[in-house]
């Protein structure tokens, strides 16, 4: 078990008044609070700790408790003989909660093992009751895909832990991208709606290709020759191959679209953005004797 | 689409432990639509989130009804800008 430094997690000292918590303590919550900060994981954590900080120092007694054992944390024999007591008087009944994410639905009553194994467990029930939750728990998830598998609607099976649900992954989905799966979340309190499941998905682009919503990106080498003279060329795409006509006089750089050869577009059946081409003229290096005759030749004319 | 649910403002507050002064002064500041049905108040399923999110600001941080409302904008605008800096990002990675 971790010994939490209170003092250090509100950034006051122990000398600190009352007002001088206060302070501090409004100043973090602010800072912290999860509804403020609905990207940050550690936010959550920290607003819980804050919480729990202050708790124990704003409560005269809770503090002197603290102060006691925090200064003996070292020798924690005096501790553990503490914590058996406290066992043995019925309170420190053990928590455990796996922090179901989301911004909403937090609980700040889920205090740390140190303050239960210290201060025993139950507390902050006043707090929560006044929360005002109706609503049960948003969780989120996350789906790691390949870009391959996003090229058509895809069936898989998430395991929330207690069950099991079947989605379909539209296709066209993007990296980042995140679904609401309305009902999916936690169980509503007295009757409440349930919470919402949001799963956001990873796309790890498995292919050559670079990736800009629907659209597909990628660069071909052509030699000088076919550049200046014009070719037929053939070019992946993630549906097959294609043939291409390099126009002659083809500038580096030369941007080309292939209609309908991206990805295809999320919700909107049957419809695919572009793939873009862009040329890259290779220079040939290393010239032969004759070669470098014939380009100087071509240089005079 | 999810259809439209409504909710009770009594159902709502009761459970929640929220009172219904609180709804209203959301109402007031244009944060919720009450409306009415069989002439009783109701909001909509979808606003619950909402409305527990700037209870929590409100009970947790002191943030009085026009600071709720300017915090609540403040998250939309933030949601956009996060969303314009993401694909900018990924615009980005075409050029790296």
């Amino acid at each position: 078990m971790e010994f939490l430094d209170y003092y250090k997690i509100l950034e006051i000292d122990k000398n600190a008044t009352q007002a001088d918590i206060k302070k501090a303590y409004r100043k973090l919550a602010r800072k912290y609070h999860p509804d403020l900060n609905p990207k940050d994981q550690n936010a959550q954590q920290k607003f819980q700790q804050i919480n729990e900080a202050h708790e124990v120092l704003s409560d005269p007694e809770k503090r002197k408790k603290y102060d006691q054992y925090g200064k003996d944390w070292e020798h924690s024999d005096a501790f553990e003989q503490a914590r058996k007591q406290q066992q043995q008087a019925g309170g420190g009944f053990g928590r455990q909660y796996t922090y179901s994410t989301g911004s909403q639905g937090f609980d700040e009553s889920q205090f740390s093992e140190f303050f239960e194994s210290m201060f025993g467990g139950g507390f902050g029930g006043g707090r929560s009751s006044s929360r005002g939750q109706f609503k049960g728990q948003d969780l989120n998830a996350s789906l790691r895909l390949n870009l391959t598998d996003t090229l058509r609607d895809q069936k898989q099976t998430i395991d929330l832990g207690e069950k099991k649900i079947r989605i379909t992954i539209p296709a066209g989905v993007e990296d980042g991208q995140t679904i609401k799966i309305s009902g999916y979340g936690g169980e509503g309190m007295h009757g409440g709606p349930k919470g919402d499941l949001y799963i956001t998905f990873e796309v790890f682009n498995n292919t050559n290709y670079k990736r800009l919503g629907s659209d597909l990106y990628a660069t071909k080498e052509v030699s000088l020759y076919q550049a200046v003279l014009g070719d037929e060329i053939t070019v992946d795409t993630l549906t097959g191959k294609v043939k291409l006509q390099v126009k002659p006089g083809t500038q580096n750089d030369t941007k080309v679209k292939l209609r309908g050869k991206g990805l295809p577009k999320y919700k909107q059946d049957g419809q695919f953005g572009d793939l873009y081409l862009t040329y890259k003229v290779a220079i040939p290096t290393k010239l032969s004797a004759k070669e470098k005759d014939l380009f100087t030749q071509l240089s005079n004319l | 689409m999810d259809a439209k649910n409504y909710i009770l403002i009594k159902t709502f507050c009761k459970h929640s432990n929220i009172d219904d002064s609180f709804i209203y002064a959301l109402y007031e500041q244009g944060l919720v639509t009450v409306e009415e049905r069989d002439s009783e108040p109701v909001f909509e399923e979808n606003e619950i989130s909402k409305i527990e999110r700037l209870f929590r600001l409100h009970h947790d941080l002191g943030i009085n009804y026009e600071g709720l409302g300017a915090i609540n904008d403040m998250l939309q605008r933030m949601e956009q800008l996060e969303a314009e800096m993401e694909l900018l990002r990924k615009r980005l990675r075409l050029y790296e």
